[in-house]
C-alpha cells in the first residue's frame, strides 16, 4: 500500500478531485498548509526586497491507494494540478505498513 | 519521490553534455535547450578535473555572464544586473544567481521576467531575484539593510547601461548620505550574526560565510568603505578573502549542493586539492584568515565610530571636536583618538623593548594598539636581544598580567607577526586547531585564554611571573609531533634561559609544563584518601610548596580556558583537595588515610537491610555484600541516566556501604524511591538490566571510530592495592559492564573512579585479588585484561 501525498496550488483543487474521482479513488484527505520551494514563495514579476522567503498557502492532498496504482495517481494529480507556472508543487509517494478501517475493522487493502 | 511517467509539459528537453557546450550556451540552440544547455556548462566546471579556485569564479562567472546576456538579446528599455556573488564576480558552485531586471514601466515586463527566470529554474539554480524601476529599487534599499549591502555589489550584465549607471549612482548616493543611520543599523546587524554563528577562527567546523571573520565580514568591509567613512579593505583582507574563497567552492564542489559550513568529512579532501597538506593545514589556513578578517573589523568598526562621532560633532554648535590630543602612557607610548600610537620621538630600531612597552601599556589601559603603530613595529622593530634584558622580561609578564585587556593586543601583535618574532617557539600552535569537543579555541588561543585566567590567580602563588608565563606556554608543545608534555618541555628548556630566567626559575617554568595535567589527572583518577597518591605529588613537585601552588593555579586557568566541560565545580573541589593534602604534607603532616565509615554509614550498615540515600549528587546504596552488588547497582545507576563519577566501597560486617558520586546526564536529579525499587530488583535477579541498558545504548548510540581500549595496571598508585586504568569510549553502562567482568574473575573492587572528558573516559579501579591483597599474576592480569577490552 501507498501513501499519495501531493502539494498543490489552493485553486487547482477541484480540478485535481474531478480527476481522481474518474480514476476511480474513492477517498482523500485535504488539508490547508503554507510553505515554499526554490522560488523562496516569490512571483515571476516580485519587487520586493530579496532574500526574503514568503510562505505562500497550498493545499495538501492525501491519497492511500494500492501499490499497483500509485503510478497512476501520481500521474493525474501531476496533470490535472499543472498550470506551467511556479508554484505548481510536488507530490510523492511513501509506503505504508498497515491500514484500518476504523469502523469494521478491516485491515490492508480491504481497508482501502 | 516517484518517477513521472510522462514528462511534466513545458520542461526543456534535456541533452548529455557535449563538447561545443560554450556555443550551445551561447547560441541557446542546437539540439539544448537553454537550460539543459546552462546544466550542462556548469557540470563540465564544477566536475572532477575543473578549474579550481580563483579560475573556477572566473569560469562560472563568465558563464552566467554570458548566458544570461543571451537571455536577454534584443530586448529594449530594461537591463539586468546581478548583485550578491555574481555581481562581485566570485560565485560558488552553487550560490544562488541574486538577478534584478530593471525597466521603466514597461507593460509586458513580466513576460520579459519569464523568458529570463524560468530557464534559470529549469536549469536547477537558485535564484533570488526582483522585477523593479530605479525608483522601486532605491526604496527598497533604503527599507532593507540586506537588499542595500547586495545592491552595493551590482554589475551591469545586459540590456541598457544607462539603467544600471542610474541605480548604481542612486545607491552609493544614498548609502553614503545615510551612512548615520545606516551602519549602526549594519553594526548592530553584523553583531546579532557573530553572537549566532561564532568565531571562523575557533570552530572545527566553521560557516566559512557567516562566522565572524568569514566572507560576510569582508562583505561589511566593502560597504563600510563604500560609505566612504574609512579606506577600502587592504591586501591582508584581500588574500584573507581568496583563502574563504577557494575553500567554499571546493567544498561545494565535493559537497554537491549550496555548503557554507566546513564539514569535517570534506576537510581532507578540500586540503589535497588546495594544497594545504591535510585537515589541520587547510584548517589552520581558514583560522589564519579569520582571524586576519576579524582584526580588520575590529579596527574598521572603531574608525568608523571616532568618523560618525566627529562628523555628529562637526555640527554641534559652539563644539569643535578635539583632535589629535596625546596622552603619555608610558615611554614612547602616546593615547590618540582612543587608540595607543608611538610618541613622535620613537624609534623600534634603537629600543627593540618598545614593542613590548607599547602592548603592555594598551593593555593596562583597555585601548587597542593603532594598526599603523602595530605596523610601524612590525616593519621597523630590531630583534632582542638574547637573552631578554630585565625591562622586556618585565614587560611581557606585565602584558599577560593585564588579563582579559592582553587578549585583543595578543592577537594584534599576532596578526602582524610580531608575537612570532618575539617568540619563534609560538610559529607551530598559532592557529593550530583541536580536534577535541572539549577544547573551544585553536591552541594558540588557548594558551592567550589560560594566562588571561591566570592573571586573576596571581595572588595565590608566591611567583605570578612564573605563573603567567607558565599560563603561556604549558601547551607550546601541542604544535610538535608526539606528546605534547614532552614536546613542550624540550621546547621550554631551550626558550626560559632566552627570556633571560634564572636556572632556577628555569627550571620551575620546565617543571610547570612537565606536570600541568597532574593535579587535574591525579585528583580524578585516584583515591585521595591514599598515601600513596599524596606521594606520588609531593614527590613530583620535589617538596616544593611554590611549585605545588604554581601547579594549582595553572589547572584553575587550564581548565577554566578549556571549556565547560573540562572544570567543574565537582573537579574544582576535587582539586582543591589533592592540593590541600598534598601541602600538609609538605608541611610535615602525616600522610592522610582513608576516613572510616561516617555514623550514617554505620547506621546504615546496622540496619542489615537494603537501603538507597539520595542527598544532592551522592547515592548511597547498602545492602548485604554479595558478588554482584557494585555493578549491579552500576547498571542500575545508568539506567536512570545517571553518570558515575567515583565510587566507594565500604564493608562494614556483612554489609557493604557504596557511596557513588553521580551526575544526572539530562539534568534531572532519580527519584529515591524508583531507584530503591529498581536496585532490589536488580539484586532479585528479576530486572533484566542487561537487556535494558542495551536497549537504551541503541536508542543513544554514539558513532563508531573511536580507538581501541587500552588497560594498564599501575602497581605503584596505591598502598594496599593495585589500580587498573581503563581508557575507552564512553558509552551507557560501561562501569556497570567493566565491574561485572571484574567481579566475575573474583577481583574486589575497593574504589572505582571515572573520568569523562569529551566522549572518552578514564577509569581508574582500585583492586584487589580473592586474597585482600594486590593483584600481582601475570596469567590472571592477562584474563582480566581480555575480559575488560571485550566488555567495553
Amino acid at each position: 500500500m501507498k501513501l499519495v501525498t501531493a502539494i498543490i496550488k489552493p485553486f487547482k483543487l477541484d480540478d485535481v478531485k474531478a480527476a481522481l474521482e474518474t480514476l476511480g479513488v474513492v477517498g482523500l484527505t485535504v488539508s490547508e498548509v503554507r510553505g515554499y520551494g526554490r522560488q523562496k514563495g516569490h512571483t515571476e514579476v516580485y519587487r520586493g526586497a530579496e532574500y526574503t522567503v514568503d510562505l505562500v498557502p497550498k493545499v495538501r492532498v492525501e491519497v492511500l491507494t494500492d501499490d499497483l496504482d500509485a503510478d497512476k495517481v501520481v500521474d493525474t494529480i501531476t496533470e490535472s494540478a499543472r498550470t506551467g507556472k511556479i508554484g505548481d508543487g510536488k507530490v510523492w509517494v511513501v509506503p505504508v505498513e498497515t491500514v484500518v478501517r476504523v469502523r469494521t475493522g478491516e485491515r490492508g487493502a480491504d481497508a482501502l | 519521490m516517484s518517477e513521472h511517467r510522462r514528462r511534466p509539459q513545458g520542461a526543456e528537453e534535456r541533452s548529455e553534455p557535449g563538447g561545443e557546450q560554450s556555443d550551445a550556451v551561447s547560441r541557446g540552440g542546437g539540439r539544448a535547450g537553454p537550460a539543459a544547455a546552462l546544466r550542462a556548462a556548469r557540470a563540465e566546471l564544477v566536475g572532477p578535473g575543473g578549474p579550481v579556485g580563483a579560475g573556477l569564479r572566473d569560469a562560472l562567472t563568465a558563464l552566467y555572464d554570458r548566458w544570461l546576456a543571451d537571455r536577454l538579446s534584443g530586448v529594449d528599455d530594461v537591463a539586468l544586473v546581478a548583485v550578491g556573488s555574481l555581481g562581485r564576480r566570485e560565485p560558488a558552485p552553487y550560490s544562488d544567481l541574486d538577478l534584478v531586471l530593471l525597466h521603466r514601466g514597461r507593460r509586458d515586463v513580466a513576460a520579459v521576467a519569464d523568458a529570463l527566470w524560468y530557464p534559470v529554474w529549469d536549469a536547477g539554480t537558485g535564484l533570488d531575484h526582483s522585477v523593479r524601476t530605479v525608483a522601486e529599487a532605491v526604496a527598497v534599499a533604503r527599507a532593507d539593510l540586506k537588499a542595500a549591502l547586495g545592491m552595493l555589489d551590482l554589475r551591469h550584465l545586459a540590456g541598457d547601461r544607462a539603467l544600471t549607471g542610474l541605480l548604481r549612482e542612486s545607491v552609493l548616493a544614498g548609502w553614503r548620505a545615510d551612512a548615520a543611520r545606516r551602519l549602526p543599523e549594519l553594526r548592530e546587524a553584523t553583531r546579532a550574526r557573530w553572537e549566532a554563528q561564532g568565531e571562523l577562527g575557533f570552530l572545527v567546523e566553521p560557516d566559512v560565510k557567516e562566522c565572524r571573520g568569514g566572507l560576510r565580514d569582508v562583505h561589511v568591509l566593502r560597504a563600510l568603505a563604500a560609505a566612504q567613512v574609512v579606506d577600502p579593505p587592504g591586501s591582508g583582507v584581500v588574500a584573507a578573502r581568496d583563502v574563504l574563497l577557494d575553500v567554499r567552492g571546493e567544498l561545494q564542489r565535493r559537497a554537491g549542493r549550496a555548503l557554507d559550513r566546513f564539514v569535517q568529512q570534506e576537510q581532507d579532501s578540500v586540503a589535497a586539492t588546495l594544497g594545504h597538506g591535510d585537515a589541520d593545514g587547510v584548517l589552520q589556513a581558514v583560522s589564519e584568515a579569520g582571524r586576519m578578517v576579524s582584526y580588520a573589523s575590529d579596527a574598521t568598526w572603531r574608525r568608523v565610530a571616532a568618523e560618525l562621532d566627529s562628523r555628529r560633532r562637526r555640527w554641534l554648535p559652539g563644539r569643535r571636536p578635539a583632535v589629535g590630543v596625546r596622552r603619555p602612557l608610558a615611554e614612547g607610548v602616546v593615547e590618540q583618538d582612543g587608540e595607543v600610537v608611538l610618541a613622535r620621538d620613537a624609534d623600534p630600531w634603537t629600543d627593540p623593548v618598545l614593542v613590548l612597552r607599547a602592548a603592555t601599556a594598551a593593555a593596562r589601559a583597555g585601548l587597542p594598539l593603532a594598526p599603523h603603530a602595530v605596523d610601524r613595529l612590525a616593519t621597523e622593530s630590531a630583534a632582542l636581544p638574547s637573552p631578554w634584558p630585565a625591562a622586556a622580561r618585565d614587560a611581557f609578564v606585565d602584558l599577560l598580567g593585564a588579563g582579559r585587556r592582553a587578549v585583543p593586543v595578543l592577537e594584534a601583535l599576532d596578526r602582524s607577526g610580531l608575537l612570532v618574532a618575539l617568540l619563534p617557539e609560538w610559529a607551530p600552535v598559532r592557529s593550530r586547531p583541536q580536534r577535541n569537543p572539549v577544547h573551544r579555541f585553536t591552541v594558540d588561543r588557548h594558551l592567550v585564554e589560560t594566562a588571561a585566567n591566570a592573571a586573576a590567580l596571581t595572588r595565590t602563588v608566591a611567583r605570578p611571573d612564573l605563573l603567567l608565563l607558565g599560563a603561556l606556554l604549558h601547551d607550546i608543545g601541542k604544535g610538535h609531533p608526539g606528546d605534547h608534555t614532552d614536546a613542550g618541555v624540550r621546547v621550554v628548556r631551550g626558550l626560559a634561559p632566552r627570556l633571560g630566567l634564572s636556572y632556577g626559575d628555569s627550571a620551575t617554568l620546565v617543571a610547570m609544563v612537565r606536570h600541568h595535567l597532574l593535579l587535574p589527572d591525579t585528583a580524578t583518577r585516584r583515591d585521595l584518601g591514599d598515601p600513596v597518591t599524596i606521594r606520588t605529588v609531593t614527590e613530583a613537585v620535589d617538596g616544593s610548596r611554590d611549585l605545588l601552588d604554581l601547579l594549582h593555579g595553572l589547572s584553575i586557568a587550564d581548565g577554566l580556558a578549556t571549556g565547560p566541560a573540562a572544570w567543574t565545580d565537582w573537579k574544582a573541589g576535587l582539586v582543591a583537595d589533592l592540593v590541600q593534602r598534598a601541602a600538609s604534607v609538605l608541611a610535615g603532616a602525616p600522610p592522610p588515610v582513608s576516613p572510616p565509615p561516617t555514623p550514617e554509614q554505620r547506621a546504615l550498615a546496622d540496619a542489615g537491610t537494603l537501603a538507597v540515600r539520595v542527598e544532592g549528587e551522592t547515592v548511597t546504596v547498602a545492602a548485604p555484600d554479595a558478588p554482584g552488588l557494585l555493578s549491579k547497582t552500576a547498571g542500575v545507576l545508568a539506567l536512570h541516566q545517571l553518570d558515575v563519577r567515583s565510587a566507594t566501597i565500604t564493608t562494614i560486617g556483612a554489609m557493604a556501604v557504596n557511596v557513588f558520586a553521580v551526575s544526572p546526564r539530562f539534568g534531572r536529579g532519580p527519584d529515591p524511591a524508583v531507584l530503591r525499587a529498581d536496585v532490589a530488583r536488580a539484586l532479585a535477579g528479576t530486572l533484566a538490566l542487561g537487556e535494558r541498558l542495551a536497549a537504551k545504548e541503541r536508542a543513544y548510540r554514539t558513532p563508531s571510530g573511536a580507538a581501541a581500549p587500552r588497560v594498564t595496571w599501575l602497581d605503584a598508585a596505591a598502598t594496599a592495592a593495585t589500580v587498573l586504568e581503563l581508557r575507552a569510549a564512553d558509552s551507557m553502562g560501561l562501569l556497570h559492564r567493566v565491574t561485572a567482568v571484574l567481579e566475575r574473575c573474583g577481583l574486589a573492587v575497593q574504589s572505582a573512579l571515572v573520568s569523562t572528558l569529551g566522549g572518552a573516559v578514564v577509569d581508574a579501579f582500585y583492586l584487589v585479588g580473592p586474597d585482600g591483597s594486590p593483584v600481582t599474576d601475570p596469567g590472571l592480569r592477562a584474563r582480566v585484561e581480555q575480559a575488560v577490552v571485550d566488555a567495553v
